[in-house]
Formats: structure tokens, sequence, C-alpha cells
């Protein structure tokens, strides 16, 4: 099955849009990480894809790895810090937490 | 410049104490005078003897001519500067006591320290312009000080007449400084010392500036401000009479000598006698304590006024510098009998006039030390032997003998004036002292009296110390000694005969003054100073009135009409700038305000703490990037 490159390139391009509009326009912060996981998706999608330009080589399949690893370190950390927030301010909508705005 | 400086700051710092601790800004005052007399002390070390100082800085620039103003210190502004913040201080340091318990306390004392600055002023200034500043400086605090008890209605009355007075003459000053002005482009006495003389305008600048003295000096026919002021205070009579205001006329008179030609002379020496004259008459007549002094200064100065017209600067100083202290110690005397006297009334609630004569007599008792002081003081005033007044007449008696010269003229009669002036002088100060110290008691019988405050005495000492001789000249019938070789270039006629016969001249008058001791001079028109006050309302008044309801009359049918046509004309204008104001000055501004806030409120919300916002403009800045870049 030889599926054009371009294909894939609208798929990652799909869905890296999604994924900015739910960092965006939604208002928990959970979800937002959820959106950053899912442009993380869509590039490592681009990396597998132009990958497959170069026959013979791993490079983007290695990045797209190293990107998961880092994407969890993030989530990780960025949980603890939305499970903290929580805590302190009884909220998870970043809106709220405008202590040093005030 | 430290030796103004200090009763400048006495001036500024005593409006600074509040009203609660007042008496600090009586002690603070003296003290800063004392420094100021101290700081002036020191001037006059290093000045005298030495050649002039001289000092100038550009004021101002008007129409491409370049108005200084400068200092010019000499032997004579030195030493005049000195005795004034000496003078100055002793009044100062006298009014602690005379002033105790007044309500208007700093505000006197500030007056007073701006008083001694403006004289300062006029001393060591060494240019007319800057002269004339400060002659109306002088001019204003001396409105300040006469007033200081203005709920009195005489007080204010003699305020504004001195005001007003000086202000005649200081019209006249102005003149003179134009034409001065106009023909040498220089108000610097130092460039004007070089200016070629052009006989008819030098003459009318002269005559000018010597308006402006007539004003300042109390000479005739501007005098009668002088004794009206005598309602003020009188430490600051003592500091008019003495150092500052009457004295400025003859300094400057002393100082700009060279620019007067022998006609003004004519016509100071003439004016100068009838002042004189005039003044020892009206001296005669007066009862009130305070008026006979006033007179006597005016006679005084009458006389230094007529050695300046006789081409003698120096006799004039000489007579200037001895007249200030005898007179301010007179005064301060004056002053002391009319403190303890009002003291023993409060005491006692008996009421009469302290000031008159009449009601006082036999005082020697009950106050010996005033009556000692009073005594000096009057000898110098009456030009006794070993007294420093007897020197200085003696200066201006041989500058008139000089003066007149051979043969029968005039100046001869002027002499016999100025001879007759002393004889009466010395009449009208020992009556005065005979009925305030000796005699029998009368009103004062009942009151107990005692000397003034320690603070009151010791001023009145030193100024008693210094109208002897001894600090003039080492020799009593000398007038030449150190002061007078040094204030000037000529040197001096001295002849023996005048003072001898001064001295026989002014014993003969004690004699006299002895033998019509009761005498009174009652006649109203010598009391009333030749009822001179009416004269002049009758023929300077009157008419200026009726020019003044002519004017009035024009002014309110013409001038009015013309004022209202072009007021309604201003305002259909003011209308329609008024609306033009609105609509379009305010609205382009309320529309550039509006604008900002706008564009102010719509940045502010790139900035609203919203994360989401960030990342959303910072994606549309990527996108907006990536599409400029592309295509």
């Amino acid at each position: 099955m030889n599926v054009p490159v371009h294909h894939f390139l609208y798929l990652g391009a799909f869905l890296f849009s999604a994924g900015l509009v739910v960092v965006i326009s939604k208002r928990n912060t959970i979800l937002v990480l959820l959106g950053l996981e899912l442009m993380l998706n869509a590039s490592n999608l681009n990396l597998v894809a132009f990958n497959r330009l170069h026959p013979g080589t791993l490079q983007g399949q290695m990045f797209a790895i190293f990107v998961i690893v880092v994407a969890v370190c993030e989530a990780a950390v960025g949980l603890a810090i939305v499970l903290r927030i929580y805590q302190e301010y009884q909220t998870s909508v970043p809106d709220d937490v405008n202590e040093l705005n005030l | 410049m430290a030796a103004l400086a200090f009763p400048l700051l006495s001036f500024a710092l005593s409006f600074y104490i509040s009203e609660k601790y007042s008496w600090i800004t009586s002690v603070l005052a003296s003290f800063l005078l004392l420094l100021g007399a101290l700081a002036s002390a020191v001037v006059l070390y290093q000045a005298w003897n030495h050649p002039p100082f001289n000092y100038s800085l550009e004021w101002f620039s008007l129409g491409g001519y370049a108005f200084s103003a400068g200092l010019h210190i000499h032997n004579v502004s030195a030493l005049m500067l000195f005795i004034v913040t000496g003078v100055s201080f002793l009044v100062h340091l006298y009014s602690v006591g005379y002033m105790a318990g007044d309500g208007g306390i700093r505000r006197y004392f500030a007056m007073l320290g701006f008083f001694t600055f403006a004289m300062q002023g006029i001393v060591v200034s060494g240019n007319l312009l800057m002269t004339f500043v400060f002659w109306e400086l002088v001019g204003f605090s001396s409105y300040m000080l006469i007033g200081h008890w203005h709920e009195i209605p005489a007080a204010a009355e003699a305020s504004k007449r001195a005001f007003i007075i000086n202000r005649v003459g200081d019209a006249g000053f102005l003149v003179g400084l134009m034409i001065v002005w106009a023909h040498g482009h220089s108000f610097d006495i130092v460039v004007l010392q070089q200016l070629p003389v052009d006989p008819t305008w030098m003459t009318l600048a002269s005559l000018g500036i010597f308006c402006g003295v007539v004003g300042k000096s109390a000479q005739f026919p501007l005098f009668t401000w002088l004794p009206d002021a005598m309602v003020g205070p009188t430490p600051v009579s003592a500091l008019i009479h003495a150092a500052t205001m009457v004295a400025a006329g003859v300094f400057l008179l002393a100082r700009v000598h060279f620019l007067f030609t022998v006609p003004t002379l004519h016509v100071v020496a003439v004016v100068g006698c009838t002042t004189a004259l005039l003044g020892a008459v009206s001296a005669l007549a007066q009862h009130d304590i305070k008026k006979i002094l006033a007179y006597s200064t005016l006679s005084q100065l009458g006389l230094m006024v007529v050695a300046l017209g006789a081409g003698s600067p120096q006799a004039a100083l000489l007579h200037l510098f001895t007249h200030a202290f005898f007179k301010a110690c007179l005064f301060l005397a004056a002053g002391a009998v009319i403190h303890t006297l009002h003291q023993a009334q409060h005491q006692s609630h008996v009421h009469f006039d302290v000031q008159d004569i009449r009601n006082l007599g036999g005082l020697q008792k009950k106050l010996p030390f005033t009556f000692l002081i009073f005594v000096i003081g009057g000898s110098a005033l009456a030009g006794l032997p070993f007294t420093s007044g007897f020197l200085s007449k003696d200066a201006i008696l041989t500058a008139l003998v000089q003066w007149k010269g051979e043969g029968f003229s005039w100046k001869l009669l002027i002499l016999v004036i100025v001879a007759l002036v002393s004889f009466l002088t010395v009449v009208y100060t020992f009556r005065m002292i005979w009925k305030i110290f000796k005699g029998t008691e009368t009103a004062t019988a009942q009151l107990h009296i005692s000397e003034p405050p320690a603070v009151m005495r010791a001023p009145m000492a030193v100024l008693a110390g210094v109208s002897l001789w001894i600090w003039f000249s080492w020799n009593p019938f000398d007038f030449s000694g150190w002061m007078y070789l040094n204030i000037g270039e000529v040197k001096p006629f001295h002849s023996g005969i005048v003072s001898i016969a001064s001295a026989v001249w002014v014993m003969l008058a004690l004699g006299v003054a002895y033998a019509t001791r009761q005498a009174t001079f009652g006649s109203p028109a010598l009391l009333n100073a030749f009822y001179f006050d009416r004269l002049l309302k009758q023929f300077v008044e009157k008419p200026i009135l009726q020019l003044a309801a002519l004017t009035h009359h024009a002014d309110k049918k013409w001038i009015d009409g013309f004022l209202h046509a072009t007021a309604y004309a201003q305002l259909i204008v003011a209308h329609l700038t008024g609306w033009f104001d609105r609509a379009i000055v305010d609205g382009l501004v309320d529309g550039v305000a509006g604008a900002a806030k706008g564009l102010g409120s719509f940045t502010r919300s790139f900035q609203g703490g919203k994360i989401q916002l960030y990342i959303f403009w910072a994606t549309f800045g990527i996108i907006i990037f990536i599409i400029w870049t592309l295509l």
C-alpha cells in the first residue's frame, strides 16, 4: 500500500489545527493540555511521514519517539501544576488564576 | 555681601516663625543684625583707605543696552554701611524691650530687617538704577513701619502720606535718571564720573535727582510727612531719622555730587536753608516730644543739604554720621520716657498724653539714667563743645564761611540763617530737656516710674557714648579728624576763629535757653509749621481736585462710553470664540483623548492576563509572518 505523503500532511495539519483550536478555546486547563498533546502528535505524524521520503534512515522515527518522551514529561509536569493550582485556587480554569495580573 | 544678607535673612525668618513663638523673632532678628553689623565692620576694615571696590554684573538688557547692577564700596559707603547696620542693630535690640507684648511683633521685626537691607542697598550700590530700586524699597518699608499700628487712623493716614509725598519726589528722581541715561547711556556711578558735562541738561538732571532727595530727606516743600510719621513706634522713628530713610537722601546727594552744576547747588543751598530755618522755628513751638525731635531732624537735614549746596559733601557727611548717632540716641531716650510712662500709666489707670511735654516735668529723679542720656544726646544735637555735633556743625559753618567768600552776597544771608538755626537748636533742645526732666512734677507725680529694662538702656548708652567728640576727632575743637579727612578728597579749610565763635555762640544760646526755659512759644502758626499743610491744601490740592473733577466728568462721558462700546464688542467676540473653543478646539482635544483611550483599551486587551489569548495572538502573529515571508 503506497499512500502519498501529502495525505499524511493533510491529516497532520488537521490534527495540529484541531489541537490549536482546543488549546485556544477550551477553558479547562486539562483540555488545554489535551490540545497540546494533539499538536505534538500532529508533528510526530509529520516527522514519520517525511521520513518516508528518505528510505533507509530512521531519524524521523527517532525524533518522533524523542518527542513522545518529552511529551510524557511535559504532561506529567503540566498535570502536576494543574493539580497544585486546583488545590490552591479551587479551580482549573487558567483565566481565574489572575493573581499576578491584579 | 554678607552684611546685606543678614537683615534680609532676618526679614525672611521673621515671617516663618509662628505667632506663638514671636519672642524668638525679636531675639533672632537682633542676633542677625549683630552678625550684620560685625560683617559690615569687616567690610569697613577692609575697604578703609583702599582703592574703591567695584563689582558689576549685567542685570538685564533692553533694546540693545545692557543695564548692570553693581557694588561700589569706598570709604564713605563702607563707613555708612557700618553706621546703618550698627544703629539698626541697636534699634533692634532696643525694640526687643520697647515692642515686647505687641501683637504684630513679627511683622515689625520683618520690616525692620527689610528696611535696613534696603538702606544698605542704597549705600553700597554703584549704580543709579539699583539705587532707585532700593530707594523705592526704603519708601515701601517705611510705609509699613510708620503704619505699624494701622488700627490707629492717624498712623494709617501718616503712612499713606509719607508714601505719597515720597512718590512725588521720586517722580522727579526718575526724570533725572532718564536725563542722565539719555546723555551717558549708563547708570554706573564710576562711568558717570567721567562723563563730559552738558551744563543745561546736567542742571535739569541734577534738579530731578534733587527732587527725589527733597522727598526722601524731607526738605522744603515736601517735609510734612516727617513730623506726621511720628505716630509710628519710637524705635522706627529713631531708625528713620538716624540711619535709614532721611539719611538716604543726603547720602545720595553726596554720592552724585559730581553731577550737580552750580545753579543746582544754589537751589540746593536755598532749599536746605529754608528747611533748616523752618524746622528750627517750628521745633520751638511743639509740645510733643517726638514732634520736637522730628522738626529738629528737619533742621539738621537742612543744614546737611546747605553744606552740600555749599560744595562740601565732607561736612554734610560728617554731620550725617554724627547726627545718625545722637539723633538715634535722643529718639531712643524719648522712647524710654514714653515707654516707662506708658507702663506706669497702665498700672495706675491714669490717662494723659505722655508725649506732651506740658504734662511732664521733674523726671530727673525718677529717670536719672535716661536724663543723662538725654543730656548727652541733646548736647550733641545742640552742638555744645566736646560733642560730635559741635564738630560737624563746625565743619558745616567753616564750609559756609569758605563758600561765601569775600564780599557781600546772598550767600552771607545763608550763613547768617545757619548760625541762627544752630542758635535755635540749642534753645529748643534745652527747653525740651528742661520741661521733661526739671521743674516740678505735674501729671506724673503719683505714678510709680522705674527705669527701662537693660535691653533698652544698653543701646541708649552705646549711642550716647558715640555722641562724644572722641570718635570723630581727637581734638574737640578741630573737626578735621580721621573721619573728615578720609571721606573726601578736598583738604579741609580749618579756621580756629570759626570754632571759637561757634563755641561762644552756642554758649550764648545756652544762656538764652536757660533764661527762656519757662516760656512757651505758643503761636499756632509755629505749631503747625506755618500752616504749610494748609497752604499745600489750598494751592495744590484744590486745583488738583478741580482738575480731577473735570477729568472725572470727561472720563464718565467719553471714555466710559467708548469703553462700554468696546466692552460690548469684546463680549460678542468672546461669545464667538467661546463657541469655537467648545465646538472645535474642545472637540478636537476630546477626540484626540477619546482616540488615545480607545487605542489604549484596545492594546490593553492584548495584555489581559489571559494565557489562551496570548497563544492566539502568538499563533496569529506566526501565521502572518509565514504568509508574509512565503508570499
